[in-house]
């Protein structure tokens, strides 16, 4: 994209006067990593508007490489959003196929999506929803053994999944790659977001040393949709701080959500001195 | 549309430095002064052009 195209508007509408007299003491111009070309500053216009966010903001979500772990109740918001604030790519992993029980909870999927793979009909709906992000989907089942290679070289790693064992297998391979994580879990009409910067703030494993022997699944126990909506936009809403710096994420502590009282509890976690996972770092 | 694109040519400004912005008379006239001012820049209007000084 060339400099006239992209700044097309301002030289037919406006002129920048460097204005002596309107400076006690000038400040240098901060330069900016790009320029957005008119379809991005169309396209994001509601997100540039905000005094928080800017181009740099926006730049910055589009060099970045995020990895979201499922696509079901989570991964979905979690993916729609942030295709549509324009993360420039995005990796989605499951290994399960859609099935008609998911659909109540899981926006990414239709009707016509039962028995296709999750991962592949999620990254269909992504790339109609956001042309210029680069979605790949991967139809694997995260494990201790696959994580490492899954994480390395992501700017983010977005847990959706519903499993214990695949949270501590993410929560390790992204301690010891130092890839920031965003962790959370719903169930029934609550849930939990948590944010981890390795080796800085607490990881998954210092907040919750061991899976519990007794949870339920939500096969078992059930979910509401906006139950998972609003924790996946929470979940959505902490990628976005830690991708762009516009405003502190959860970190040090977790933030869980009684969507049946309408309560939310900050819950401060420190690291541990003992993590296998991020004690050495 | 007109303040997003003024805003992020703010953004690559330094402070104290001076931005006219030529509006056709409608609401992007009304709208950018209003949302330069709430940023806290100072702007002042002749006519057609907005002119905004970088805030600090």
């Amino acid at each position: 994209m060339s400099d006239n195209s992209r700044r097309g508007f301002f030289r037919e509408l406006a002129s920048v006067v460097n204005s002596a007299k309107d400076a006690t003491e000038p400040t240098p111009s901060v330069p900016l990593p790009g320029d957005l070309t008119d379809a991005e500053i169309e396209r994001y216009s509601r997100q540039l508007v905000l005094p928080e966010w800017g181009a740099a903001a926006q730049l910055a979500l589009a060099e970045a490489s995020v990895l979201v772990i499922g696509a079901g109740a989570l991964g979905g918001p979690v993916s729609l959003y942030l295709a549509g604030a324009g993360v420039g790519r995005m990796g989605i992993v499951d290994d399960d196929a859609v099935e008609l029980s998911n659909l109540h909870r899981q926006p990414l999927h239709f009707t016509p999506d039962v028995g296709v793979p999750k991962a592949e009909s999620a990254a269909a709906k992504l790339r109609f929803l956001n042309p210029d992000a680069l979605i790949e989907p991967y139809q694997v089942r995260v494990e201790a053994a696959n994580a490492p290679a899954l994480v390395e070289g992501q700017s983010l790693v977005v847990d959706c999944s519903d499993s214990f064992a695949t949270r501590y297998a993410v929560n390790a391979a992204c301690c010891a790659a130092r890839v920031p994580l965003v962790e959370a879990g719903v169930l029934g009409m609550s849930g939990m977001v948590m944010s981890i910067k390795p080796g800085r703030t607490a990881c998954y494993r210092c907040a919750f040393p061991a899976a519990p022997t007794d949870a339920p699944s939500c096969a078992d126990a059930g979910v509401l949709g906006p139950a998972a909506g609003v924790i996946g936009s929470l979940q959505a809403m902490e990628a976005l701080k830690l991708l762009t710096g516009v405003a502190p994420a959860i970190t040090g502590a977790f933030l869980q959500v009684d969507l049946a009282t309408a309560e939310l509890l900050r819950v401060r976690v420190s690291r541990r001195a003992d993590c296998p996972d991020c004690s050495a770092l | 549309m007109t303040w997003v694109r003024t805003k992020l040519e703010l953004e690559r400004m330094g402070a104290g430095e001076a931005l006219e912005v030529r509006c056709r008379p409608g609401e992007a006239l009304e709208n950018v002064p209003r949302s330069a001012r709430a940023a806290g820049h100072r702007v002042s209007v002749q006519g057609t052009t907005i002119r905004i000084v970088r805030r600090a």
